[in-house]
């Protein structure tokens, strides 16, 4: 069982994840009336960028060249801090939620940080507006974990799992209240609409997007996979602690493609419906998250005390 | 001691200018092992505390920490100060202001009675404001060492309400007071005034942004690092020693004040474009941080959980203790990089990381270690106050509950802007291209200088990959606690774990990996794509223009100002300018008031000095007539 666990989240994470993004942007295009790309298209961009050569902005140091890696490399202990099911074996760092703020930090500086080094504006732009709405972002993914934690009564995320399985936790309006802040989450680190916009080419609207403009080959490269990581990450805790799931070991395995094909359906749809908001309103809407999640741990502590 | 006074008197003399700094080097060191050693050790020496107003000195594990943490930061700093002040005489005032200011702070932690306290409490307020009026020449330093003064000692007189108070009722040493009576209560608010004036709590932070950038780069690195967290030891000393188990209340006024502090802190600083303004903001901000851990840990002692408020009080004094190392490491680094490139105005620095490359890793590593990033010490310290505020609602009441998951979210909150603003200074300062020709023919400062801030970058380091040893020691600081095991990193019980030194060799390794495997056989040379424009030194960014989206969105609340003039003639636009700035409410709304009240006050009062003879002697007898006939009446005598 315990195997099948970490094998489950090291070839998920680490090999699946461009499936996500692909996935959405094929079920996009659906409902577009477009045929759309094939699900595998990430996979082929990843291929064709890692043998092309990689672009040296002139006057840039070691900052610009490692922060790719560097970005890659947080995400990546993010990626094994997060498991698939409750019942994987304990890790050698620890599997804390509130850690998984922290490291995402990581890579957010590393980027930015590189955008300073190549002077584009248009990656500081990118930049800048990714970490106003990170401010935001920061409170509501810590204040949903929160309230999970809270009904789990413990921030280990082995333990949230289990702690929010069966139908149990569900009764009472704490973890919906939770689950719909995080949603908003997962909406902002997937920089999906109505936060970015994924498909522009247009520098003026970029928030992700720019600060892919001065990298190329194999950095590119990475940054498109730690965007598919991304996605695998918010996508992943949302299936197994935010909505719904079997308190069965297996059953919590098995359940969790469906899941995550489900979330993308809603991703697709999400991405149809709604338009991009303006950048300034945006902290406003997930301010609101912030306050629902904030509700629920009120809800949770008039109903415990 | 002995070694920092008379180091103290060398520095005073141009002949053995360096050697006396030297000395008061070794003597901070000293000094540090010295506090390392009581603390570790967890034994008091000398006397305990004591009611009696007679001299006493002694050291406990809580004072030991905090003289570890001076000669942590003193030493490095001392060696800075041997290249950094020339043995002209600003600079030997500077040195020689250095031993006293040293011995001030040592006074403060090793007082064992009320007097010797504020005698050095004193002294450690008087003598920054000396090495400041005789570092800065012109108003400006007047000014700035009048309001100073000003607010400390008027908050100050908090402590000395709140110390003598607990002497004259035997607190010191003595049973703890009943939190439940008034005078408690008043010795409470008194020592919050007082202490919290001193760590530079919002709203009486006024003198701190002010007074920091004006004080050499040593003197900023000692007052930021260690002379603000002495607000913290006394808030400690008398809300956890001096009086028992408070109601929820005053966990949740502390709480709130953390938090106030900590994010507005940061946002402040988010929006100034000097240097070392940024970092006193900054400090505003770790201040709060670690004033929510006190908090949490007040929160935690009224409902009983004694095991959860010793975690919450570890972290609070671990994070001040990795905050010293930080900032002590960024004020130097700031100074450094005002010798190299004469200015500490971050638009106009630039591209200083390839032409300082010692200094401006070191400031890398003190700008990602204060971002609370892994694996530097300041994200462990930040994680432990999360974990204290997010058990805050399991375990004790409703409106505690409330209180600390709104202080959660103003923590996350926090450490988002502080990434952001030291991402603005690392980008401003050390990447991309020099802005002025200052900054393009800087070079590497003096030995002694970036080997002080390497030495401080490696302090970062370590505290993040082992903060478990001491972070247990610290636990044990509270009476009444169990015995805690986290291991070498934190593995607190409740939560995931952080194993600090495995996150770190993960986290490096698959850096080396994915590094490794991204050098591409060819690599092409490109100019910056700036929509096919050529990148003129007119399209930077500067400081205002990347943190403008998250001034706009803040903008109901901070209310910034700016102005644009444009001169047109004959159609053309002949010149342009603007001036933009953020606004301290706090100073507009309660100090500008506050002056203005007492200066009419004042003025009313000048009448009764006409300065004739006679009204005075009609004064005198007016006098004599009322006491006469109070005595008659009875009321007096």
């Amino acid at each position: 069982m315990r195997a099948t666990t970490v094998a489950g989240q090291l070839v998920g994470a680490f090999l699946l994840a461009p499936l996500l993004p692909g996935l959405v942007q094929q079920l996009k295009a659906r409902f577009q009336g477009r045929r759309g790309p094939s699900p595998l298209q990430p996979y082929r961009e990843l291929r064709r960028l890692w043998g092309k050569s990689a672009i040296a902005v002139e006057g840039t140091g070691p900052v610009y060249r490692f922060a790719p890696a560097a970005a890659c490399a947080a995400v990546a202990v993010a990626l094994l801090l997060v498991p698939i099911a409750a019942e994987t074996p304990e890790l050698a760092f620890g599997h804390d939620a509130l850690a998984l703020a922290g490291i995402l930090a990581l890579s957010r500086f590393a980027l930015a940080a590189a955008a300073w080094d190549t002077r584009n504006g248009f990656a500081l732009q990118g930049v800048a507006r990714d970490l106003t709405l990170s401010v935001a972002v920061d409170v509501t993914l810590v204040l949903g974990l929160a309230t999970a934690a809270l009904v789990a009564g413990s921030t280990d995320l082995r333990a949230m799992i289990a702690g929010t399985a069966g139908s149990g936790p569900w009764t009472s309006p704490a973890l919906v209240l939770g689950t719909a802040g995080f949603l908003l989450v997962v909406i902002a680190e997937t920089g999906r609409q109505p936060v970015d916009n994924p498909d522009t080419h247009l520098e003026l609207t970029m928030i992700h997007e720019g600060a892919l403009l001065e990298v190329g080959g194999r950095d590119l490269a990475l940054l498109h996979w730690l965007t598919a990581a991304r996605h695998w990450l918010v996508l992943v805790l949302t299936a197994q602690v935010f909505l719904p799931h079997p308190r069965d070991p297996w059953a919590q395995v098995l359940a969790l493609p469906f899941v995550l094909v489900a979330l993308c359906l809603g991703l697709a749809l999400v991405e149809t419906l709604v338009a991009k908001m303006r950048i300034l309103l945006v902290p406003r809407l997930l301010g609101v998250g912030a306050a629902v999640a904030l509700l629920g741990i009120i809800s949770w502590l008039v109903e415990n005390t | 001691m002995a070694l920092l006074a008379i180091g103290g008197v060398g520095a005073a003399v141009p002949r053995t200018f360096l050697s006396g700094l030297w000395l008061q080097a070794a003597g901070g060191a000293a000094l540090g092992a010295g506090g390392a050693i009581a603390f570790l050790g967890g034994e008091s020496a000398g006397s305990s505390f004591s009611s009696v107003l007679t001299p006493r000195v002694g050291v406990d594990p809580l004072s030991g920490f905090f003289l570890a943490m001076l000669g942590l930061v003193a030493a490095p700093v001392l060696v800075y100060a041997t290249a950094y002040l020339r043995p002209d005489p600003r600079g030997r005032a500077a040195g020689a202001l250095l031993s006293p200011f040293v011995l001030a702070l040592v006074a403060v932690f090793c007082a064992r009675d009320a007097v010797t306290f504020l005698l050095g409490w004193e002294l450690m307020t008087l003598i920054p404001a000396a090495i400041i009026l005789a570092w800065s020449s012109g108003t400006t330093g007047r000014r700035v060492v009048f309001v100073y003064l000003a607010v400390t000692h008027l908050g100050g007189t908090g402590v000395w309400v709140a110390l003598l108070l607990l002497a004259s009722h035997g607190a010191l040493g003595g049973p703890s007071l009943d939190p439940g009576s008034g005078l408690a209560v008043a010795v409470t608010l008194a020592a919050l005034v007082g202490f919290g004036t001193k760590a530079g709590a919002i709203p009486l932070h006024a003198w701190l942004p002010r007074a920091h950038p004006l004080a050499p780069a040593p003197v900023s690195a000692l007052m930021s690092g260690v002379m603000v967290k002495v607000g913290l030891y006394g808030l400690v000393r008398v809300l956890l020693e001096w009086i028992g188990p408070a109601r929820p209340w005053l966990g949740a006024l502390v709480i709130a004040v953390g938090a106030v502090s900590a994010v507005a802190g940061i946002v402040y600083a988010l929006f100034q474009r000097g240097f070392k303004r940024l970092l006193a903001f900054s400090t505003i901000d770790n201040v709060g941080i670690a004033l929510l851990g006190l908090g949490a840990c007040l929160l935690f002692r009224a409902h009983g959980e004694q095991g959860w408020a010793a975690i919450a009080l570890a972290a609070a004094l671990l994070h001040a203790l990795n905050h010293a190392a930080v900032k002590a490491l960024l004020f130097l680094g700031a100074g450094s990089l005002e010798r190299a490139a004469g200015t500490v105005d971050l638009d106009a620095l630039g591209g200083l990381l390839r032409r300082m490359p010692r200094t401006g890793a070191a400031v890398l590593v003190g700008c990602a270690a204060i971002a609370g990033l892994p694996p530097f010490s300041v994200f462990a310290s930040e994680w432990l106050a999360a974990q204290s505020l997010v058990h805050v609602p399991g375990r004790t009441g409703p409106v505690a509950g409330i209180v600390g998951a709104v202080a959660l979210a103003a923590l996350a909150a926090t450490a988002a802007v502080a990434l952001f603003c030291f991402v603005k200074v690392a980008g401003l300062a050390l990447l991309g291209t020099p802005k002025r020709a200052a900054s393009a023919a800087a070079t590497e400062v003096a030995p002694a200088m970036w080997s002080a801030t390497a030495v401080l970058a490696t302090l970062s380091v370590v505290l993040g990959l082992a903060p478990g040893p001491i972070f247990e020691r610290l636990a044990r600081l509270m009476p009444g606690a169990p015995e805690l095991a986290v291991g070498l990193g934190v593995d607190l019980p409740g939560s995931g774990g952080l194993r600090t030194p495995v996150l770190a060799g993960v986290l490096v390794v698959l850096f080396g990996v994915i590094a490794t495997l991204r050098r591409s056989p060819t690599a092409a040379s490109s100019p910056t794509w700036a929509c096919g424009q050529e990148l003129a030194p007119q399209l930077h960014w500067t400081g205002a223009g990347f943190t403008k989206s998250l001034r706009l969105v803040l903008e109901a609340v901070l209310r910034p100002r700016r102005e644009i003039t444009v001169i047109e003639q004959g159609g053309v636009v002949r010149s342009a300018s603007y001036t933009g700035r953020v606004p301290q409410l706090v100073d507009e709304w309660l100090y500008r008031p506050t002056t203005a009240a007492a200066l009419s006050l004042a003025a009313v009062a000048r009448r009764l000095q006409s300065g004739r003879l006679g009204t005075y002697v009609a004064y005198l007898v007016w006098l004599l007539l009322v006491s006469l006939g109070a005595v008659k009446l009875g009321v007096i005598g």
